[in-house]
């Protein structure tokens, strides 16, 4: 087991009084998977990946990281390991290369040798963005292309579990089909995947995950 | 008119008199043009008077007293009135920042001060409140509003990048390295008008203690060194107390395991 949640509870604040959106929410991820999580808007999908990132304030239940506990991973560890793609594409100011070696900037990754600019050049082409220099400013970007920057930045951080929060809610048929196949490309490398997604084609996920009500149930196909 | 020795024209309550007249010119002129302006100038005027008045008074009575506890206990109450001040001007800051702005206004205040008085004017007795209050009240009147600016705009600047500081901790990074853009940007905004100040004294303005003094008698050279004293003493307050305070004050926004608070997850006001 990869990771696993177990009792996730949540409540939030909400504006005719307290709201429970997470109900004891488990979840199981072996590596290789690629779990959907689907759910009517406002349902908590967003609330479940930040749990699951440690990015939640108040939430209650327990996580496990290839069966070691939370509390003996520092949260910037755990986020290092366990990555958050928000649904808002946030790039750093300065250029595409900045933002793709901006994990290495950090003191959580002080250790490690950021990748070479060739690898960088290579991701960007694998997701349909090779015509986009590494000295582009980030703010000349479109939106897709921020989208797509900012997933990269996180994949090729090479955390163990990717939470991805529609990754393709702002891209054309052709770049989500290329998000899909750099998404099944980490799953296949030994990662592990939940996705919060609209249905949508191209990849199809090891399973599917409904979230209504606080509850998260299996959809049987 | 009253001329003193020294060369000071004295004012009495003719005077007094006299120069409310202008501001009840003021009142006419904002009820002619509709301004809605004078119920406040009218009780900002009466607060004038009374404050202004009452500080005279207080500070004869204490240059008479001529006592060490009495000076520490006014420099006290003085940072409390300004650690105050701060969190008023910085409503968007996270709750229980009143405790490290005080920190921080007697910290620098009592620092900037005492190194202006024992080691710049080497005042004797170290106490003497005629030197201690005055210069007291400049450090923490002028280093006030550049610590509530850099307050301010520290929590105002990490509700603009809310998305960047959530994508940052999703990475990995501390509450330090997620806010420290936020941070770096509001402690240069605190000491930019301190710097423009600087700047401009002597060429725009004439700075308030130098015309005191000048007003009062003092050569004009000697009031000139005076106040390049405080205005870098003034400088060197905004700036500690500026990056203490943000400092003291930033982490507040985060969790304890440095997640940031955006504004659904803070208590109180949603």
């Amino acid at each position: 087991m990869l990771l696993s949640a177990e009792g996730l509870g949540y409540t939030a604040r909400g504006d005719t009084g307290p709201h429970v959106v997470l109900d004891r929410v488990s979840v199981a991820l072996d590596s290789g998977e690629i779990v959907d999580v689907t759910g009517p808007s406002g349902a908590g999908k967003t609330t479940l990946l930040r749990a699951l990132a440690r990015l939640l304030p108040d939430v209650t239940g327990s996580l496990a990281l290839s069966g070691r506990p939370a509390a003996e991973f520092a949260p910037p560890e755990w986020r290092r390991r366990v990555t958050l793609l928000p649904q808002t594409t946030a790039l750093m100011p300065g250029t595409v290369r900045d933002n793709l070696l901006l994990p290495w900037s950090l003191k959580v990754r002080s250790g490690d040798r950021p990748p070479p600019d060739g690898s960088l050049e290579q991701a960007l082409h694998d997701v349909g963005l090779a015509e986009i220099a590494l000295t582009r400013d980030a703010s000349r970007l479109s939106v897709g292309q921020a989208a797509r920057v900012a997933l990269l930045r996180v994949v090729l951080a090479a955390p163990a579990v990717l939470l991805l929060d529609e990754p393709e809610a702002n891209l054309d048929d052709e770049s989500a089909a290329q998000v899909a196949v750099l998404t099944e490309r980490f799953a296949a490398s030994g990662g592990a995947v939940v996705r919060v997604r609209h249905q949508r084609g191209g990849v199809a996920a090891s399973r599917t995950l409904h979230l209504a009500g606080g509850h998260l149930t299996e959809v049987v196909r | 008119m009253n001329e003193l020795a020294g060369g000071v024209i004295e004012i009495g309550w003719p005077q007094l008199l006299l120069s409310t007249g202008f501001v009840v010119v003021v009142g006419i002129l904002s009820i002619r043009l509709s301004l809605g302006l004078e119920r406040d100038l009218a009780i900002a005027t009466v607060r004038t008077f009374l404050q202004l008045i009452a500080l005279g008074i207080v500070l004869r009575w204490v240059f008479g007293i001529d006592s060490p506890w009495l000076v520490i206990a006014i420099l006290v109450l003085m940072m409390a009135a300004a650690a105050q001040t701060i969190v008023k001007r910085a409503p968007d800051a996270p709750p229980g920042i009143l405790g490290s702005s005080m920190i921080t206004m007697l910290l620098t205040g009592f620092t900037v001060t005492f190194a202006v008085t024992g080691l710049i004017v080497q005042v004797e007795p170290w106490y003497r409140a005629q030197y201690v209050i005055p210069i007291a009240g400049m450090v923490l009147g002028n280093s006030m509003n550049g610590i509530a600016l850099s307050l301010e705009r520290t929590f105002a600047d990490l509700d603009a990048r809310v998305g960047q500081v959530l994508a940052l901790t999703a990475l990995g990074a501390t509450p330090w390295e997620a806010a420290g853009d936020s941070v770096r940007i509001a402690i240069r905004a605190g000491l930019i008008p301190t710097i423009n100040a600087m700047a401009a004294a002597g060429i725009v303005f004439i700075p308030g203690m130098m015309t005191g003094q000048v007003l009062a008698g003092a050569d004009p050279l000697e009031a000139a060194y005076y106040q390049i004293v405080v205005m870098l003493m003034v400088a060197a307050a905004t700036a500690f107390g500026s990056v203490l305070a943000v400092l003291l004050a930033y982490r507040r926004r985060f969790t304890a395991d440095g997640v940031y608070l955006e504004k659904g997850y803070r208590a109180g006001k949603p």
